[in-house]
């Protein structure tokens, strides 16, 4: 029977062309307005790397002077240098980078091609592994490179084309400010997670600005490379060194450590080790705030800096309101429509039609119009995404819908207009035969 | 077939108690051809209601072809009356989006027939009516009378034991009326059992037996219908 109501569904949509209109359109109108603003949450708020995400981790240590200039209780996010690069040579995970954004000028050293500014980061070589970076050419600088500062190199896919054109890239050298880099790997263009977990500080933002070249970060530091991003400093004489080397003797924050631990559960162990790091720096005068600091898994750390602002999951949450509203309408236009076929629904019961038979008639009447509602709302949630889109690059980034969300828009639809069906469809199974016959 | 007992209907309001039916007797055997008269408000659209399982009563028996159908639930009384009952209304009652094939074949599915059986049930019962030629047509580009007969179809379709009739000429004019009339006859000499809820004393003398409805009650039961006896009294 399910093949025969389906079929008298889509018929009954013909019967009476303007109520099943606004009926679509309705519904169409809250799912796409539902859709559109939660594709853009989704975005925001996926997990960038679900199978490890839970295993890598970023710490922060709170570095600042224990007087009332900053009474917020949570640590920076940035680490210092010495700080870093002790937690980072302590090697108490799998694998651990610190990284800090870097914008060197590149030298193609050809007259069609003038100097220009890269978008770069200086991390170490457990980074490729790290975040499962992909090369399609090479691979990372080695564990040495690390060590001694390596002039080696690796470089986005796009950039590989941009310098060499088809040429092979690896081994070729690349003029970075003043120096040559050797290329050691091509990233892969298609690398892009969303959000841009690893790199949250300064940059271009949470969804957009994917690097271009990626340096040793012994290199970058030996290079005096200087930082692409934000910088905090919270104690007086911070800045009493000039320069680069002012910079990693102060105690501003600006670098980012991460740690892949081998499992969730030796996060506790991590946790003891920062413990005790501080409580052994506080012996020479530093961490006066006592032992506050934070290890965060990929999402605690998106979290932490509100990488989904709370403006965004309030729209959302509206949107969601503004599809109940259209729900509520098209039960009333449901209503109207059932309503006005109760003569038929009394003859279909005194012909011998169960309760139960013009119950699943008339739900799968209303899930024939979400369907049809799912397809408008699909079209309008495009044009809304199209919208959305133009507002900004980082919302055009935002703004694509997957095939998750193509799935979930026809989900909801359905869904949306079997719930509104249901008040409508217990009201047409209630039908009273003989009080219809009679005044058909 | 339809046996009738002491049955009662009250229609309950917080002010009023309308007793439609009261102490009503009726025994309709197998093959019969009765027609039900009586005065507007006198309860024969109740008693069709009620015989017809499309209303419950309030008190009293009721049996249709030997099954006690007192305290059925919902779905066993759809049941009883798609496989035993057969309805022709008034007003046709055929579903207008759907052509004269489908709107017969509307009990036979919810019987659960296969679609062979449904097919030829359904071009067996158009024939019967004389509408075979039509059964894609829809019910507004046929005349009343040729709605009715499709009612027809889509109640013999489904082989009932007894055709309930709700002032089947009620809105056809003389001449399809009688068309109609004598297709009940066919019906009924084929050995349907036919209960005929009428207005029309012409009609009523036609069945084989006339019951009359005065306040909820049956007055009396008339095995030979008076009009009959007029009409040969009359013949030359």
């Amino acid at each position: 029977m399910f093949g025969h109501y389906l079929a008298l569904g889509v018929r009954h949509l013909r019967r009476n062309p303007v109520l099943t209109a606004l009926m679509v359109v309705t519904l169409g109108v809250g799912v796409a307005a539902s859709m559109a603003t939660l594709t853009v949450l989704r975005a925001m708020s996926g997990d960038p790397i679900p199978h490890k995400s839970d295993r890598l981790f970023a710490p922060r240590v709170d570095i600042r002077p224990d007087d009332a200039s900053d009474p917020d209780p949570e640590p920076p996010l940035q680490l210092a240098y010495r700080d870093a690069v002790a937690l980072h040579g302590a090697r108490r995970g799998v694998r651990q980078t610190v990284l800090y954004g870097v914008a060197p000028a590149i030298d193609p050293g050809r007259p069609d091609l003038p100097p220009f500014f890269s978008n770069g980061i200086a991390v170490h070589a457990d980074f490729f592994a790290m975040f499962d970076v992909p090369f399609v050419k090479g691979g990372a600088w080695s564990a040495d490179d690390d060590t001694r500062g390596g002039r080696v190199v690796v470089v986005r896919q796009s950039l590989a084309t941009r310098l060499f054109g088809s040429a092979e890239p690896i081994g070729q050298s690349v003029k970075l400010r003043d120096r040559d880099y050797v290329v050691t790997g091509v990233v892969a263009d298609a690398w892009d997670p969303l959000p841009r977990f690893y790199r949250q500080i300064g940059g271009q933002g949470a969804f957009t600005g994917m690097e271009d070249v990626y340096v040793p970060f012994a290199t970058a530091i030996a290079a005096e490379l200087d930082q692409n991003g934000s910088t905090s400093c919270y104690n007086s004489g911070d800045n009493d060194v000039p320069g680069f080397e002012g910079l990693k003797q102060s105690q501003c924050v600006w670098l980012q450590l991460w740690v892949e631990l081998a499992s969730a559960g030796d996060a506790a162990a991590y946790r003891d080790f920062l413990a005790g790091y501080m409580a052994e720096q506080r012996k020479l005068g530093r961490f006066p705030r006592g032992d506050n600091y934070r290890l965060h898994d990929v999402m605690g750390w998106l979290d932490a800096n509100q990488v989904v602002a709370e403006d965004s999951r309030l729209q959302t949450y509206v949107a969601f309101g503004f599809l109940l509203v259209c729900l509520v309408n098209t039960i009333g236009l449901m209503l109207a429509k059932f309503t006005a076929r109760r003569g038929e629904i009394g003859v279909r019961r005194a012909l011998g039609a169960r309760r139960l038979a013009v119950f699943q008639q008339h739900l799968i009447e209303a899930g024939v119009i979400g369907l049809v509602g799912g397809a408008v709302g699909l079209v309008l949630t495009l044009g809304f995404l199209w919208l959305i889109g133009r507002q900004s690059t980082q919302l055009a980034v935002l703004a694509r819908m997957d095939w998750v969300m193509f799935a979930a828009t026809f989900a909801l639809a359905i869904v949306a207009s079997l719930l509104a069906g249901l008040l409508p469809t217990w009201r047409a199974m209630q039908v009273q035969p003989a009080l219809q016959l009679k005044s058909q | 077939m339809l046996v009738m007992k002491n049955l009662s209907k009250v229609y309950r309001t917080a002010m009023i108690e309308t007793h439609a039916l009261r102490g009503f007797d009726i025994h309709v055997r197998e093959g019969e051809f009765v027609a039900v008269t009586g005065p507007s408000g006198s309860g024969k659209t109740t008693f069709l209601n009620i015989a017809g399982l499309l209303e419950e009563f309030t008190s009293g028996e009721y049996h249709l072809d030997g099954k006690d159908v007192r305290g059925l639930g919902d779905d066993a009384r759809s049941r009883l009356r798609n496989e035993k009952l057969g309805f022709i209304f008034q007003g046709f009652n055929l579903i207008p989006d759907l052509d004269l094939y489908q709107n017969v074949e509307v009990p036979l599915r919810y019987r659960g027939l296969g679609r062979a059986e449904r097919r030829t049930r359904i071009e067996e019962a158009l024939a019967q009516v004389g509408l075979a030629s039509r059964m894609r047509h829809y019910p507004a580009e046929l005349s009343g009378g040729q709605q009715q007969r499709v009612a027809i179809a889509r109640a013999l379709a489904g082989k009932p034991r007894v055709l309930l009739a709700d002032e089947p000429t009620g809105n056809l004019d003389s001449q399809m009326a009688r068309s109609v009339l004598e297709l009940l006859e066919e019906i009924n000499a084929g050995g349907t059992t036919i209960l005929m809820v009428t207005h029309d004393p012409e009609l009523a003398a036609r069945a084989k037996r006339n019951v009359h409805i005065i306040d909820g009650q049956v007055s009396d039961l008339v095995h030979e219908p008076v009009l009959r006896a007029v009409d040969a009294a009359a013949a030359p």
